[in-house]
């Protein structure tokens, strides 16, 4: 049984992805666990079951037929996990698609198609594809065979890491065949970073440090991005320790992303808590006057928007 | 046994009520009598169950009620059932409208006495309704207002604000621009025409008025000198007799000069006028002159004099209108049925024919003396015996006399006027405008002032003779930039030459407000068939010259700023695109004044159209020539004589009678073939069931091209066309009108709907059905039949797991391009009455809504009464990916769209992002998708919220103009139903 990273999503005329229209491949797994991940679901490598209630028709064709009688609508999240033999009939069976299969195996060249069909935009306007996810170096071989094989098809590629990889095997594989790097800095302080993120900083600072540095030198761009939390990652001390960093290391571009709320309710669908589904300030668009005077810090700093 | 019951006696008692009041009150009384005499019909009632039956009769100006309906009753309304009968006293005249839509009413005969009837019950009702009718329309305003009004007064503002910034380019990619620095003239705002600004505004706040003057004055003549037989008995022939009453009417026409204008002339003396054509939808209105300037959607004012007028010169008509003609002929055949029940195709062709673009490049140029001459010589080939010939070319001769004529009364108005005026400018521009009036257009033009007038005062002269629906000038920039040129090289400082450019522009703008000041008549029914449509004048940009190269030039770019600064509905504009000739700089130029303007012009791919054209015409010069027409019809300028809007088909209809063995739900009607049974198992294979679609298909068409041939013949008698005829190539020569097929080409456009429904539903079938044998034909139907209440699980599944037209996969596009081959081939098995073939298109103009409005639910998971998607566009659901919505489009064979198609697309501005970075998403769009192929292309860019707000607070969004399919309408003349459709669409972000 292949042992190569599972395929979330393939998602098609993304114009927030990076420049001109793209295509992004979205991985399953991660080796951070960020508690407000947008995300949830690509967190784990492994496939899951998701659980649409909106798209629920109450036909309960599922019910009759599970075989490990894990599915309920006494459940708080329908499906029991823990009973959950991931056979996959349930998803086979609904008519609507409110259950559905979390992470589907794809080979190199059945993704490869899927975005070529659209490189006639890449080529109008300048896109291409995004690795995203979860983390696309979740497997560095399985990413850079498809690295190869979309810039045989001339295919522009930008990757979209959180930095926690092991550099000699990225610049091996990775590097060669990249355009353009966006780079996840989250949380400066160390302890910090591991309480909310699973993992500490330090190799992630390194990886970005060398990445910048052979940019500096002639190689591809990197953007170094940091998405803003309300009270996690937009505080002042932690954006003006980043733009500190940024200065340190000759940084002079770098994005803030605005933060959304409308990730809440996708904990529930794989069956997962939501550590902030009570928080009242995670539940809004972050302000303007928030956003802007992060944007502000980084500014001084003389650090400029891309 | 009589079936009759107290519904009979009912109807009875009302009847004779009216008549009674008619009988008695001597000021309705004299309703009843025209100039011909008294106005005789009779109209008969019944029930399909046979309960009641009951006629009034209206003759020699006494109203009677009669117990059976007579053999020889005009027309008949038969209601299907008695509650039907009992719900029409308690509502408005638009709710009957409605039932008689919904074929819960079926009305048959002579159309125009039944408005008449309508007429005589809105004398004595009309007051009772108009209250009924006001508090109905409060109430849906105060529902809107709770339901979408936004308290965000700044969503109004949103679209102004897009004028506020326009983007510079440089002309370095375009040979054909020989003078603009910028071509898209960023300079300029509305703000730098103060008159134009002024003007525009008045126009958004005059109410259209109805006017009379075109039906009388040509009723007058024909009252003298006899329509059928002239005053010695002998019969007209049909040409001649229609240029004696054109050239009266021409003569007495009042010349209008419009404040401050520098084109003379107008359709009508009225400020915004509705222009009458009694002998086609003229009398569609006889029923609302009592109301039509309070209806709810697109109130136009109207005299007394006026009203009374119509009245009677409508007596006149009510016997002489297409459909009578062909009812008459044909024994009211049994396509003309189908057609009146406006379900499973709808024939456009007896509203009007005017669908063409002119050869308006040889009169501005050459002058219509010289055709007048060209005609001369062609007469003298002739000899004595070929009559036929003689009087048709006479008849363009008189007609462009009775043109003249109306030139040099034009030309001594704008004296008189020139003499009163105070304002010594304006005074010496009329004095122009006087000699430019008796120069052109009997002469060639010699400068763009000239041109212009030529241009407009010929266009004058086409509207009074034909339908203003859909006749279109063309390419304007091909046209106008000879004089443009001419006139610029005169210049020689830059001071000049900025004021002349701006003169340029100045003068058409004044064309669209010219343009805009006639419209086509509404009746109410068509403010739901054809909601928010109007004249549809069509103009055509860029693409390629006849000889290849690039079309772009410096009016190209004009007339862009031009519709960016106007922002009007008509000219609807049209720009085609050459992939690999035109610039990107023309392109994104088309992006940016569909993002300031909401969405237009609508674009096209010359590629994909040239392809499709190649089946009208091998003449490789006249098919780089093609210009739009009305919406988006493919059309050869001066040389086609193609009914581009002819006639179209409900293409779901047909999926509908295919399952029910050939009978059709909501028409209650065994109307088509039996092609097998759904609940004896009759279909075997997918196939099987394509067949039987086939076979309705087929039916359909069959008897749709045939109703269009006879109301062609009508046409060739009742209103042939010499004018239009002395302005098409082609018929000089062979001595025949248009509507004799005299024009070098000769089609008929149809307009097909439904496509993406049926190819979504066939997909459904075909995946669900027969292949993964997922549900049986039987469930499938049964669901369907229950409108798929009794079966969510099946709903589920359609509308989630079978692959859609436009999802990207290559089965629905085989399915929809196999359906579009169908169609194709079933249309060019006919032949239209002018022996030409008829032309495939995809566009819907707001039939979709309609046609929508009277299908019952499909396999594909539509439910009934739902709108289908507009044109050929894609589902909303189809994708989450609108790039594959483009793909699948642009993988459509043009070869089975000569007619043009309309994809709609809805994207909604980031307002993060800048203009730059929109318009070069949108460009990246548009682009891609035609050098892929794809044929047409058009934008509403505008979010939910701010059309929502239009809703509930219309007097914010006066010229808030959107594409519906293919044609621009303002948002708030919409019905709600098509508003919500809009809104609806799928919405992309850009």
């Amino acid at each position: 049984m292949k042992n190569s990273p599972l395929i979330l999503d393939i998602k098609g005329n993304s114009l927030d992805d990076g420049p001109g229209i793209r295509s992004v491949v979205f991985f399953k797994g991660c080796p951070l666990d960020c508690a407000w991940c947008h995300n949830p679901e690509s967190k784990k490598r492994t496939t899951e079951i998701s659980f649409d209630k909106g798209m629920c028709i109450g036909c309960k064709s599922c019910i009759d037929i599970c075989q490990s009688g894990a599915i309920s609508f006494d459940n708080q999240y329908f499906i029991d996990r823990e009973k959950c033999s991931l056979c996959f009939s349930c998803t086979d069976a609904c008519p609507s698609g409110a259950l559905s299969k979390v992470g589907t195996f794809m080979e190199v060249d059945n993704i490869a198609e899927r975005i070529i069909k659209d490189k006639p935009f890449f080529d109008t306007s300048g896109g291409g594809v995004t690795l995203s996810g979860g983390e696309p170096t979740i497997d560095i071989s399985f990413t850079s065979e498809l690295m190869k094989k979309l810039k045989s098809e001339g295919i522009k590629i930008l990757v979209e890491t959180c930095g926690f990889f092991s550099i000699d095997k990225f610049m091996d594989l990775i590097y060669p065949h990249a355009d353009m790097i966006y780079f996840d800095i989250k949380i400066m302080n160390c302890s910090d970073h591991k309480k909310y993120c699973g993992v500490p900083n330090d190799l992630i600072l390194q990886n970005f440090i060398r990445l910048h540095d052979e940019y500096r030198n002639g190689g591809i761009r990197i953007i170094p991005r940091t998405p803003l939390v309300p009270g996690i990652t937009d505080t002042e001390e932690n954006i003006k320790a980043i733009a500190d960093f940024y200065t340190e290391h000759g940084v002079k571009q770098a994005d803030l992303l605005s933060y959304n709320p409308l990730w809440h309710d996708k904990n529930a669908m794989i069956g997962t808590d939501n550590p902030y589904s009570s928080d009242k300030k995670m539940k809004e668009w972050i302000s303007r006057e928030n956003e802007d005077s992060c944007r502000k810090i980084f500014l001084n700093a003389g650090i400029e928007f891309p | 046994m009589s079936k009759r019951n107290y519904m009979n006696t009912l109807t009875n008692l009302g009847l004779r009520m009216m008549a009674s009041q008619f009988n008695l009150r001597s000021s309705l009384k004299k309703y009843l009598k025209s100039s011909d005499g008294w106005i005789n019909f009779s109209i008969g009632f019944s029930t399909e169950t046979e309960s009641v039956e009951q006629a009034i009769v209206f003759q020699d100006g006494k109203v009677k009620v009669l117990k059976n309906i007579p053999d020889n009753a005009d027309a008949v309304m038969r209601f299907t059932s008695d509650e039907v009968l009992k719900e029409i006293v308690k509502i408005t005249p638009n709710e009957i409208l409605n039932l008689v839509l919904k074929n819960k009413i079926i009305l048959e005969g002579n159309m125009a006495y039944l408005q008449a009837f309508n007429y005589f019950i809105s004398l004595i009702m009309g007051k009772k309704h108009q209250r009924m009718l006001n508090k109905l329309n409060k109430k849906e305003m105060k529902e809107r207002k709770k339901e979408y009004g936004n308290k965000s007064p700044e969503l109004a503002e949103e679209i102004k604000n897009r004028y506020a910034y326009r983007m510079k380019a440089t002309a370095d990619e375009d040979p054909g621009v020989k003078f603009l620095s910028d071509p898209y003239l960023s300079e300029f705002s509305m703000d730098d025409f103060p008159k134009i600004k002024r003007l525009h505004e008045e126009h958004f706040n005059t109410k259209p008025a109805i006017s009379s003057e075109r039906p009388r004055l040509l009723t007058e003549w024909y009252r003298e000198n006899g329509f059928e037989t002239d005053n010695n008995g002998k019969e007209w022939f049909p040409e001649l007799r229609q240029a004696y009453a054109y050239k009266h009417l021409m003569e007495n026409k009042k010349p209008v000069i419009r404040p401050e204008s520098p084109i003379a002339g107008t359709c009508a003396p009225e400020d915004v006028a509705v222009i009458i054509y009694p002998d086609t939808t003229g009398t569609m209105i006889w029923g609302e002159l009592g109301s039509i300037d309070r209806r709810f959607l697109n109130p136009c004012s109207i005299t007394k004099q006026t009203a009374d007028d119509l009245h009677d010169i409508y007596a006149f008509w009510a016997k002489r209108i297409t459909r009578e003609w062909i009812r008459d002929k044909y024994d009211y055949p049994l396509c003309q049925k189908i057609d009146e029940r406006a379900v499973a195709s709808f024939n456009f062709k007896t509203v009007s024919m005017s669908h063409i673009i002119p050869d308006l490049e040889t009169v501005i140029n050459e002058g219509t003396e010289s055709t007048i001459s060209k005609i001369d010589r062609q007469m003298k080939t002739l000899g004595k015996k070929e009559t036929d010939k003689l009087n048709t070319l006479e008849s363009m001769k008189i007609c462009l006399e009775g043109l003249n004529a109306y030139a040099a009364n034009l030309s001594k108005e704008a004296l008189i006027l020139a003499e009163k005026e105070t304002d010594e400018t304006r005074a010496n521009e009329l004095k122009m405008l006087s000699e430019i009036c008796k120069r052109v257009p009997a002469k060639p033009a010699r400068n763009m002032d000239e041109a212009v007038n030529s241009f407009w005062i010929f266009w004058v002269g086409l509207v009074m003779e034909n339908n203003n629906i859909s006749l279109s000038p063309g390419r304007l920039d091909q046209i106008f930039q000879p004089f443009f040129e001419k006139d610029m090289q005169k210049l020689s400082k830059e001071d000049e030459k900025k004021n002349y450019i701006k003169h340029v522009i100045e003068l058409f703008c004044f064309y669209f407000i010219r343009n805009a000041e006639h419209q086509n008549l509404v009746p109410d029914v068509a403010n739901y068939l054809f909601s928010g449509s109007h004249a549809e004048t069509a103009v055509t940009l860029g693409g390629i010259r006849p000889d290849g190269k690039d079309a772009v030039n410096d009016m190209t770019y004009i007339l862009l700023k031009v519709t960016e600064i106007m922002s009007m509905r008509d000219p609807n504009m049209n720009a085609r695109y050459k992939a690999g000739v035109n610039s990107d700089t023309y392109l994104k130029r088309l992006c940016e004044v569909n993002f300031i303007t909401v969405g237009t012009p609508s674009m096209h791919g010359d590629d994909a159209v040239m392809e499709s054209l190649k089946q009208t015409s091998d003449n490789i010069e006249d098919i780089r020539n093609w210009g739009c027409t009305g919406c988006v019809e493919i059309t050869i300028p001066g040389k086609q004589g193609n009914h581009a809007g002819a006639t179209s088909i409900n293409m779901v209809a047909g999926l509908e009678m295919a399952l029910n063995n050939g009978y059709h739900p909501l028409m209650n009607w065994h109307l088509g073939p039996e092609t097998g049974s759904v609940e004896n198992d009759d279909f075997k294979t997918f196939e099987d069931f394509f067949n039987a679609y086939s076979e309705q298909i087929k039916f359909i068409i069959e008897q749709n091209t045939s109703f269009n041939n006879m109301a062609a013949e009508a046409y060739a008698y009742l209103r042939p066309t010499p004018y239009l005829s002395a302005a098409i190539q082609g018929t000089i020569e062979s001595g025949r009108d248009v509507t004799k097929g005299g024009a070098i080409y000769n089609t008929s456009g149809t307009f097909n709907i439904g496509l993406a429904d049926v190819t979504d539903s066939l997909m459904v079938i075909k995946k669900l059905v027969f292949e993964e044998k997922k549900i049986t034909m039987k469930d499938l139907k049964k669901a369907v039949d229950s409108n798929f209440e009794n079966d969510p699980a099946i709903h589920a599944m359609v509308m989630n797991r079978v692959p859609r037209f436009g999802s990207g996969n290559d089965e629905a596009v085989e399915m929809a391009n196999r359906v579009a081959s169908l169609i194709h081939s079933s249309y060019k098995s006919h032949k239209s009455f002018r022996n030409g073939d008829f032309t495939v298109g995809f566009w819907s103009v707001a039939q979709h809504s309609a046609y929508g409005a009277l299908s019952g639910a499909i396999p594909s998971g539509r439910q009934a009464f739902q709108p289908f998607t507009p044109g050929l566009t894609p589902h909303p659901s189809a994708s989450k990916n609108f790039l594959d919505n483009i793909r699948d489009v642009a993988r459509m064979n043009p070869r089975y769209m000569d007619n043009n198609i309309a994809f709609n697309v809805r994207l909604v501005p980031s307002p993060a992002e800048s203009r730059e970075d929109t318009i070069d998403t949108m460009y990246s769009y548009v682009k891609t998708y035609f050098e892929q192929g794809g044929m047409q292309m058009q934008f509403n860019i505008v979010n939910s919220d701010v059309l929502k707000d239009a809703m509930a607070n219309p007097e914010n969004y006066k010229n808030l103009i959107v594409r519906i399919s293919g044609y621009n309408a303002y948002f708030i003349h919409l019905t709600m139903d098509m508003q919500l459709e809009i809104i609806k669409r799928a919405e992309f972000g850009i």
